[in-house]
C-alpha cells in the first residue's frame, strides 16, 4: 500500500475515534481557503486574490482581507491626494461620493466645523499628521509648525485664523500700564505666551508675530481640550504567535530560524523536475519525509534546534501522524480550543506562498507533474509547529527569558511585558490643531468648547480614520472613469447605429481588452470591415496538443473542464521522413538537455566550459546587444535546417465516445454544430455573412519571463489561443456542420469562407492557419485582406508604443513595429508588453455600440446580440455567466497586485529566482511569492471593473436574482454593472440591488479624425473620444455605418 | 621611449583611466545631488568599457606585434622611506592579466548593456550603476596590478561594491543581512591579503610583485624566496583568494549574494567576482611552486570545494542556486588546476567558464521555456531525479544523509556561525559585561548612559 495512502487512513480511523481531531483537521482545510490560490506559474490563471472573502461586500473584504494579511486594502492617501491636485478626482464627484456615502448623517452638525459633510471634506482634502507622542513633540520642537500656519491652507483661513485669535486676545487681555497681564486671559491658558515675544510690546507685534501666537494659542487649546475629553486607549493589532510577540519583545524574528530550514524543504518537497537529485522519500508525504530526513545523526550544526532530531525520531518510530503532532504541539504551546482557528491560520499565513502551493498541488493535483501527496497541508503545519516551538523557547533564552517559562505561560509572560504608551494628549490635540488650521478655525472658537463638545469632536474626527477616508478616495476615484465612460457611451449612441451592411469581411477576436485597438484599427483601415468579439477559446473546449508539442494542455476558461482532445497532424511527406524527423528532433533535444545538465556537473562541466565555453560569448553578446537581428537570424536558421510542414488539425472523431487515444481525438459532427451555433449565436453573427471571416486567437511571446503565462489568454487559461481559432474556423467551413446549422436557422452562404489566425499581442505578428484551404476564387481576397490586417497590427504596434518610456514618441509605424518586435526578443526586457494593465471596463453588446469610440485598450469588448435573446436572457446568462469570473478575475488580480504590490502581487521581478518549476522567490530563499510582478501592474490604475451590458434592466435584474457568480460579484460590488437599454439607449446602474437612471455628465464627446490623431503625443491613460468625424468617408462609404 | 612604447604606455593609461574617470564622475555628479538620466548613465559607462576594451585589444595586438611579453606602467612612488618602506602604484600587463582585463572589460560592458534595459524605470537605477562603474574599476585594478598596495585597492573596491549590491534592495531585511554576510567574509579575506602585503613588505621593504616573483615574465616566473617565507604569505594569500571565490569553508556566501537583480547575480558567481580569488592565485603562482605544501593545500581545498559543490548543485530546486553551486564547482576545479602547475589549462578554463556561465546566469529566467522546449524535443517528460549512481550504491541511509547534507550546503554556513562566530561574539559578550563589572564598581553605580538611551530616529517614519 502507498504510505501516502496509510497516513491517509490512519488519519481516518483517528478521526472517526476522536471527535476533537476531526474537528482540528476542519480548522485546518477552514484556514487553508485563505491561502493564495494561484497554481503553478507556466499556466497563469487570473484570479481575484481575496477569493475567499467573496461572500462580503468589496469594502468589508478588502479591509477585512488587509488585517488578515497585513497588506493595504486602497491606494495610499497621499496617492489619492496627489490624483485629487492632478484632477483624475475630480472635487466635484468627491463631494457627491461623501455625501451619498453618509446619506442623512451628512448633514449632523459637528462643533466648530459645521457639519460631519463639511469636517470629512476637509480631512479628505488636508493630511494630518499623527503618530507616537513623543515623535510628535520633537516634531513640534524641531519643525515651524507652531511659527507658520501650514502652507496649504489658504491665504483667506490663514488671515481669519490670525486675525480672530488677534481680536479675541485684545478684548481679552487685560492691558494695564506697561505690561500686560496674561494671567487673566482665558483662565491663565495663554500664560507666558506673550513673553516669548521678545519683550516687544503687543500693540508693536508684526505680522509673522501674531500668526506665531495665533498657532501657539491654538495648539494650547487644542491640548488643553483634548486632556478634559477623556482617554482613548489605542488599539493594539492582535498579536496571535508566539513569534509575533517575542519580536516585539526582542527584536529577533524566530521565523528567520525556522524558515532557514523550511523554505529549502518545502521547495524540494514541491519540486517538479529542476533539481537532478529529488527529495527522498517525497511520495510519504510532507511530514513523513522531513522526519526521515531529519532524524539522522551528524546534522547540521544548529544551535536552536537542539533536539530536533531525537524528537522527530521519536514521532517517526512511534508511527505518529501529522495531526497527532499538530494537536501535541498546540497543546505544547499552550493554544486553547477556541482560539485553534486563528493560530492555524496565522501559522499557515506566515509563509503563505509556499503552504498556498502545497495545498494547491494536494487539491488540484491535475495541474502539476508531481502533485503533493493527500495530507501534505497537514504536515506542513505539523513540521512548522514543532519548528515554531524550538525557535521560540531559544529567542525567548537569548532574550532573557528563564528557561522555567514554559511555551504555554510564554506569551502571557510577554502581553504582561509589553508596554505601549497610549495615545497621548498630544498626539490626538495635532488631529485638532492642523485641521482648524485649514478650516480657519482659531482658538477662540475652540476654547469655549464644554468637555463634551471636546469629546464629540474628538469622535467625529477620530471616527473618520485613515482607512475610511481611502475607500471614499477609491469610490470618488472610480467614479470619475465611471462616469467618462457612461457620458462617451451615452453620447455616442444619441444616433441610430446598426450592423455594417454588406461587409467586405468578418474578423472574430477575442474578448481581452488589448484587441480593442487591433479591432479599431482593422475598422479604421477598412470601415467596411465588421469585428466581434468572444471568449477566446472560441467555445471549443479542448485538451489541445500541437505538432511539436509533448503533452495536451487545456485550452478553455480554467473552471471549464474539456471533454475533447484535439491533435494537430502532418499531412505532408511520408512517414518515413517524418519519423526520422522525429528522431533528429529528439536527438537535438537530448543534446540540448545533456548540454545543460553537463554544464552543471562535475566533470563535463569542466571539459564543456574549458574547451567550448569561450564560444557562448558569441551569442551573450548577440543576444544581449542586438536582440532582434539575433532572433531574426535564428529564425532563418531555424527554417533552414527544419522547412515549415503542413499539418492539420484532427478535429473529427471516429470512435463515439472522446479519450485521448488516436480514435478518440476530436469532436463529432452533432458537436461541432452545438458549439458552432453557440458561438455565432452569442455574437450575434446569424445573418449577413461576409466572404471572408477571420477568427483570430491571441497569444504573447517573450523571452526570459517566467510570467510569460500571464500575458497570454486568459480564457484559453493562461495558454494561446491560436489552435482554438484554427478549430472553429475548420469546424465552421465542414459542409456537414453547415447543412445542420441552417436546419437551425443560420445559413452560412457556400461563398463564405472562415479563417483561422493568431495574433500575437506582444509582437503584433499576425499568423494564419490551413492558407492552403482556402477556395481558389477567395485567394486573391484574402491576400488583400491579410495585407489589410498587416496595417491594422502596425498601427496597433504604433498605440501600443505610446506606453513604452523606451519608444521615442516620434516613431512610424514601421519603426513601432521593429520596436515591439525587439521587446519580445530581448532577454533584457522585463516589460515584453503591458498586458492587462489597462483593464477597467466590459462591455457586453452590439459593436454599434462601441465602434468609432476610442476606448484607449481598456474595454472588454463581449459581442452579445439582444434582438437574438429570448425572454429570460438566457444567451446573455451563459454568456456573463463565462466572461465575468474571467474579467473580474483579471481586473482584481491587478487592482490588488497594484494597490499593494509587495504584499499582494510578487514585488518587483528584478531579483526573481525561478524555483522548483512552480514560482518565483525574491533571492535564493524568500517565500513564494504570487500575484503579479510590480513591471505588470506599475502603470494600472485600481479600479474595478465596470461591467455594461445592453440589456433590458428589468430583465438583467431577474437575471441576476437567479443567483450564481455573476450575480453575487455584482451584488457584493465587485463588479460595478450598468444596463444600456438596446431600443432605447437608456443607462441605467446597479445599486443596491436594483437599477437607477444614470445621470449623463458631459455635453460632448471629443472626436478626433482617427486614433492616432487622438492618442499621439501622450504616454498617460486617454480620455474617449469620438474617432472619424462623422459626415465624413465613413458615413458616406459604401456599407458603412449610418 | 620609442613610438610604440608610447603608444602601448597611453594605451595601458587609458585602460586604467577610462574607468576612473566615469567613476568618478558619477560619484561626484552623484554626491552633488544631480540626477542623471538612465541614458547618460548608460552612454558613461558604455564610453569607458569600449574605450578600455579598445586600448587593451591594442595593448595585446602592440605585445603580439612586438614580441613583447610585459609591459609595466610605474604611476610612481607615493612614499619612500629608504630601504625601509617603498609605496608605488603599478600595472602590468601580461599573458595573465591583458586576457582578463579584456574578458572583465567585454563581461562587465554586456551584463552592464543588459543592466541598463533590464532596470529601466528603476528608482535606483543611479546607485546601481554607481556602485557597477566601481565594481569596473576594481577588476580591473586588480587584474592589473603590478604591486600588492594597488592589487589591494582593486581587491576593496570590489569587495565593497559586490556587497553593496547584494544589498541593493536596501528597504527589505533579507538582502541587507546577506550583503553584511557577503561583506564579513569579504573582510576576512581581506584582512588576509592586508596581512599578506605587511609581510611582504617587512620580507622585501616594497610591495612589487616582481621583486616576489622573481624575473621573468608570467608564467615563467621563477620566485626568489625560501620556501619557508612563501608558505606564510602563500597561507595567508589562500586565505584571502578563498574568501573571495568562495572556496572550502566559506561557500555559504555565494548563494545569499543572489538577493539584488539577476545581472547583478551574473557578475558575482558567473562571471567575475567569483574568480578574482582564482586569478590571484594564477598571478601568485611562482610563489605556490616555491612550497609543495601551498601546492597541496589548494589542490586540497578546490577538491573539497568542487565536491560539496557539486553534490549540492544535485539538489538545488531553484534555478539561480543550481547555477551558482555549478559555477562554484568549476572553480574549485580551477583551483586544482592551479595547484597542479597546469597554468594555461586555469586560464582559458576561468575564460570560458566565465562567458558561459554569465549567459546562463542571463537566461535564468528562460528555465521553463528551456524545460518546455526540452520535453517538447524528447516528447515525453524529462527524466525523474535520481541520486547519482556512485551514491546509490551506499544504501538508503547514508544516501539520506548526503541528500540532507547536499540541501543544507554542506553545513558550512552553520559551522562558520556556531564554530567560529557565535564563540567570538560570546567572548565579545563576556568582556563587555567583564567592562561594565568594573566600570560599574568604579562609578559606584550604573556606568552606562547608553543604556537608557532611546533610538532617536527609528520612529521618525512612522510620522511622514
Amino acid at each position: 500500500m502507498d504510505p501516502s495512502q496509510t497516513s491517509r487512513a490512519e488519519d481516518r480511523i483517528e478521526s472517526s475515534d476522536d471527535a476533537e481531531l476531526a474537528e482540528l483537521a476542519h480548522r485546518i482545510d477552514h484556514a487553508a481557503h485563505l491561502l493564495p490560490a494561484q497554481g503553478p506559474i507556466a499556466v497563469f490563471v487570473h484570479h481575484n486574490t481575496l477569493h475567499a472573502y467573496e461572500e462580503l461586500t468589496f469594502h468589508e473584504a478588502v479591509e477585512r482581507g488587509a488585517r488578515r494579511f497585513g497588506c493595504q486594502p486602497y491606494l495610499s492617501e497621499d496617492r489619492f491626494r496627489e490624483e485629487l491636485r492632478t484632477g483624475r478626482i475630480r472635487f466635484s464627484e468627491l463631494q457627491s461620493v461623501l455625501r451619498e456615502d453618509l446619506g442623512e448623517q451628512a448633514d449632523r452638525p459637528v462643533p466648530c466645523f459645521g457639519t460631519r459633510f463639511g469636517l470629512r471634506l476637509v480631512m479628505l482634502q488636508y493630511a494630518h499628521r499623527s503618530g507616537p507622542t513623543d515623535v510628535l513633540q520633537w516634531h513640534m520642537a524641531e519643525s515651524d509648525s507652531l511659527r507658520r500656519v501650514r502652507p496649504e491652507a489658504s491665504a483667506a483661513m490663514r488671515a481669519q485664523l490670525v486675525a480672530e485669535t488677534r481680536r479675541w486676545v485684545m478684548r481679552d487681555l487685560r492691558l494695564w500700564g506697561n505690561g500686560s497681564d496674561w494671567t487673566g486671559a482665558s483662565n491663565g491658558l495663554l500664560e507666558g505666551l506673550g513673553a516669548r515675544r521678545g519683550g516687544v510690546r503687543i500693540e508693536e507685534w508684526g505680522p509673522e508675530d501674531w500668526e506665531a501666537f495665533s498657532l501657539q494659542a491654538l495648539w494650547r487649546v487644542c491640548c488643553d481640550g483634548v486632556g478634559r475629553s477623556g482617554k482613548l486607549l489605542p488599539v493594539s493589532p492582535p498579536r496571535t504567535r508566539h513569534r509575533d510577540l517575542l519580536l516585539e519583545a526582542t527584536g529577533e524574528d524566530a521565523d528567520r530560524l525556522v524558515n532557514e530550514v523550511l523554505i529549502p524543504f518545502c521547495a524540494a518537497f514541491l519540486d517538479q523536475g529542476l533539481a537532478h537529485w529529488r527529495l527522498p522519500r517525497r511520495e510519504a508525504g510532507f511530514f513523513r519525509s522531513f522526519c526521515a530526513l531529519y532524524r539522522r545523526a551528524f546534522g547540521p550544526p544548529r544551535a536552536w534546534a537542539r533536539g530536533l532530531a531525537r524528537e522527530l525520531g521519536e514521532l517517526e518510530d512511534g508511527r505518529v501522524t501529522a495531526l497527532r503532532s499538530i494537536e501535541r504541539s498546540l497543546e505544547e504551546l499552550g493554544v486553547a480550543s477556541e482560539e485553534q482557528g486563528e493560530y492555524i491560520a496565522s501559522a499557515l499565513l506566515a509563509l503563505r506562498g509556499w503552504c498556498g502551493m502545497i495545498w494547491q498541488l494536494e487539491v488540484r493535483g491535475d495541474r502539476a507533474v508531481n502533485p503533493a501527496p493527500p495530507g501534505s497541508l497537514r504536515g506542513f503545519l505539523a513540521v512548522r509547529l514543532i519548528l515554531d516551538r524550538y525557535a521560540a523557547r531559544h529567542v525567548a533564552r537569548a532574550g532573557g527569558i528563564p528557561d522555567s517559562v514554559s511555551l504555554r505561560e510564554l506569551r502571557a509572560e510577554l502581553v504582561g511585558r509589553r508596554d505601549r504608551p497610549g495615545l497621548g494628549v498630544e498626539s490626538r490635540a495635532l488631529a485638532i490643531f492642523e485641521l482648524a488650521q485649514v478650516a480657519g478655525i482659531s482658538a477662540d472658537r475652540l476654547y469655549p468648547l464644554s468637555d463634551s463638545a471636546w469629546g464629540e469632536l474628538l469622535g467625529e474626527v477620530e471616527g473618520f480614520g485613515e482607512l475610511e477616508r481611502r475607500r471614499v478616495f477609491q469610490l470618488a476615484y472610480e467614479r470619475r472613469l465611471y462616469t467618462q465612460v457612461l457620458d462617451a457611451l451615452e453620447l455616442h449612441n444619441r444616433g441610430v447605429r446598426r450592423r455594417v451592411s454588406r461587409p467586405r469581411f468578418q474578423a472574430i477576436f477575442c474578448i481581452d481588452e488589448r484587441e480593442e485597438s487591433i479591432r479599431r484599427h482593422l475598422e479604421e483601415v477598412a470601415p467596411d470591415a465588421e469585428t466581434f468579439g468572444t471568449a477566446g477559446y472560441f467555445s471549443v473546449a479542448m485538451y489541445y496538443k500541437g505538432v511539436d508539442d509533448a503533452h495536451f494542455v487545456p485550452l478553455c476558461p480554467v473552471v471549464v473542464v474539456p471533454r475533447h482532445w484535439v491533435t494537430e497532424e502532418v499531412i505532408e511527406g511520408s512517414g518515413d521522413g517524418e519519423s526520422r524527423r522525429k528522431r533528429a528532433r529528439r536527438a537535438v533535444g537530448m543534446a540540448r538537455h545533456g548540454f545543460h545538465s553537463g554544464s552543471r556537473s562535475l566533470m563535463a562541466g569542466a571539459i564543456l566550459s574549458a574547451g567550448v565555453g569561450a564560444l557562448a560569448s558569441v551569442p551573450l553578446i548577440a543576444r544581449t546587444l542586438f536582440p532582434r537581428a539575433t532572433a531574426r537570424f535564428r529564425d532563418r536558421m531555424a527554417r533552414f535546417v527544419r522547412p515549415p510542414q503542413r499539418t492539420r488539425l484532427q478535429i473529427e472523431r471516429t470512435a463515439s465516445e472522446p479519450g485521448s487515444g488516436p480514435g478518440g481525438r476530436g469532436f463529432d459532427i452533432g458537436e461541432m454544430t452545438e458549439l458552432g451555433a453557440k458561438v455565432l449565436r452569442e455574437i450575434g453573427l446569424t445573418d449577413g455573412f461576409a466572404r471572408l471571416v477571420l477568427v483570430i486567437g491571441h497569444g504573447s511571446r517573450s523571452a526570459n519571463n517566467p510570467h510569460k503565462s500571464a500575458y497570454e489568454c486568459g480564457a484559453c487559461g493562461g495558454s494561446s489561443g491560436g489552435p482554438n481559432a484554427r478549430a472553429l474556423a475548420q469546424i465552421l467551413n465542414e459542409e456537414r456542420v453547415r447543412e445542420r446549422l441552417a436546419a437551425r436557422g443560420i445559413r452560412i452562404p457556400a461563398t463564405t469562407w472562415f479563417v483561422g489566425g493568431m495574433h500575437n499581442t506582444t509582437d503584433d505578428s499576425m499568423r494564419f492557419y490551413d492558407v492552403d484551404l482556402i477556395p481558389e476564387g477567395l485567394r486573391r481576397e484574402f491576400a488583400a485582406v491579410r495585407e489589410i490586417m498587416e496595417r491594422a497590427s502596425e498601427a496597433n504596434a504604433h498605440e501600443r508604443c505610446r506606453r513604452f518610456e523606451s519608444a521615442p514618441l516620434t516613431l512610424t509605424p514601421e519603426g513601432a513595429r521593429q520596436h515591439v518586435e525587439a521587446r519580445a526578443e530581448d532577454l533584457a526586457q522585463v516589460r515584453p508588453e503591458w498586458g492587462h494593465a489597462t483593464n477597467a471596463i466590459a462591455i457586453v453588446g452590439r459593436r454599434g455600440l462601441t465602434r468609432g469610440l476610442y476606448l484607449d485598450r481598456r474595454a472588454f469588448l463581449v459581442s452579445y446580440e439582444p434582438s437574438e435573446d429570448d425572454e429570460e436572457l438566457g444567451t446573455l446568462a451563459a454568456i456573463l455567466g463565462a466572461v465575468v469570473p474571467v474579467c473580474a478575475g483579471i481586473n482584481l488580480e491587478y487592482y490588488f497586485s497594484r494597490v499593494d504590490n509587495v504584499g499582494w502581487g510578487s514585488g518587483t521581478k528584478l531579483p526573481h529566482n525561478v524555483t522548483s518549476l512552480i514560482g518565483v522567490m525574491d533571492g535564493s530563499a524568500s517565500d513564494l511569492r504570487t500575484g503579479l510582478p510590480w513591471q505588470m501592474v506599475e502603470f494600472h490604475e485600481p479600479v474595478r471593473l465596470l461591467l455594461v451590458v445592453e440589456a433590458d434592466a428589468g430583465r438583467l435584474a431577474r437575471l441576476l436574482d437567479r443567483g450564481g457568480d455573476v450575480g453575487r460579484l455584482c451584488r457584493n460590488g465587485w463588479v460595478q454593472l450598468a444596463a444600456i437599454d438596446p431600443r432605447t439607449r437608456e443607462i441605467r446602474v446597479y445599486e443596491e440591488g436594483e437599477f437607477r437612471p444614470d445621470r449623463a455628465m458631459a455635453s460632448v464627446l471629443p472626436t478626433a479624425s482617427s486614433s492616432r490623431d487622438w492618442y499621439r503625443g501622450w504616454r498617460e491613460n486617454l480620455e474617449f473620444a469620438e474617432i472619424g468625424r462623422r459626415g465624413s468617408a465613413a458615413e458616406s462609404g459604401e456599407g458603412a455605418l449610418t | 621611449m620609442t613610438w610604440y612604447e608610447r603608444v602601448l604606455t597611453g594605451s595601458g593609461l587609458l585602460v586604467v583611466g577610462a574607468p576612473a574617470l566615469v567613476a568618478a564622475v558619477m560619484g561626484l555628479v552623484l554626491l552633488l545631488g544631480y540626477r542623471l538620466t538612465e541614458r547618460r548613465i548608460t552612454r558613461l559607462l558604455e564610453g569607458a568599457t569600449i574605450t578600455g576594451l579598445a586600448a587593451a585589444i591594442l595593448i595585446l595586438i602592440g605585445m603580439l606585434a612586438t614580441g613583447s611579453r610585459r609591459v609595466a606602467i610605474t604611476l610612481g612612488n607615493w612614499v619612500v622611506v629608504p630601504g625601509e618602506y617603498h609605496f608605488a602604484i603599478k600595472f602590468v600587463f601580461d599573458r595573465l592579466s591583458v586576457p582578463f582585463v579584456i574578458l572583465s572589460f567585454v563581461l562587465i560592458g554586456t551584463i552592464g548593456a543588459f543592466a541598463s534595459r533590464y532596470l529601466h524605470r528603476e528608482e535606483e537605477f543611479a546607485r546601481f550603476f554607481m556602485l557597477y562603474a566601481i565594481f569596473l574599476l576594481g577588476m580591473v585594478v586588480a587584474s592589473l596590478a603590478g604591486t600588492i598596495e594597488t592589487l589591494f585597492t582593486g581587491w576593496e573596491l570590489v569587495g565593497l561594491s559586490s556587497a553593496l549590491l547584494v544589498a541593493y534592495y536596501q528597504e527589505r531585511p533579507a538582502p541587507s543581512r546577506s550583503g553584511l554576510w557577503v561583506w564579513s567574509v569579504y573582510r576576512v579575506s581581506d584582512a588576509a591579503l592586508l596581512f599578506a602585503a605587511v609581510v611582504l613588505h617587512h620580507l622585501m621593504g616594497e610591495g612589487d610583485l616582481s621583486r616576489l616573483l622573481g624575473s621573468g615574465t608570467w608564467p615563467y616566473q621563477h620566485a626568489e624566496v625560501a620556501s619557508g617565507q612563501a608558505l606564510l604569505v602563500g597561507l595567508l594569500l589562500i586565505v584571502a583568494a578563498a574568501g573571495k571565490s568562495a572556496l572550502v569553508p566559506f561557500s555559504g556566501w555565494l548563494p545569499r549574494a543572489m538577493e539584488g537583480p539577476t545581472p547583478s547575480s551574473a557578475i558575482f558567481y558567473g562571471a567575475l567576482s567569483v574568480h578574482l580569488g582564482a586569478f590571484l592565485l594564477l598571478r601568485l603562482d611562482p610563489l605556490i611552486d616555491r612550497s609543495i605544501w601551498l601546492a597541496g593545500l589548494l589542490v586540497v581545498i578546490g577538491l573539497a570545494t568542487a565536491v560539496l559543490a557539486y553534490l549540492s548543485s544535485l539538489v538545488q530546486t531553484d534555478i539561480k542556486s543550481a547555477l551558482c553551486y555549478a559555477s562554484l564547482t568549476q572553480v574549485g576545479i580551477i583551483v586544482v588546476e592551479i595547484g597542479l602547475g597546469l597554468r594555461y589549462v586555469a586560464l582559458v578554463h576561468m575564460i570560458g567558464h566565465a562567458t558561459l556561465r554569465t549567459l546562463q546566469f542571463l537566461r535564468a529566467p528562460s528555465i521553463l521555456h528551456e524545460y518546455h522546449l526540452v520535453e517538447n524535443a524528447l516528447g515525453e517528460h524529462r527524466p525523474v531525479g535520481k541520486a547519482p549512481s556512485w551514491a546509490r550504491l551506499a544504501g538508503a541511509s547514508v544516501l539520506g544523509w548526503l541528500y540532507r547534507l547536499a540541501l543544507e550546503r554542506s553545513y558550512l554556513d552553520g559551522f562558520l556561525r556556531e564554530v567560529v562566530v557565535e564563540p567570538f561574539r560570546r567572548g565579545m559578550l563576556f568582556c563587555d559585561r567583564f567592562e561594565r563589572r568594573w566600570t560599574d564598581r568604579l562609578s559606584g553605580g550604573e556606568s552606562r548612559e547608553s543604556d537608557h538611551l532611546r533610538d532617536p530616529f527609528g520612529v521618525i517614519d512612522e510620522l511622514s
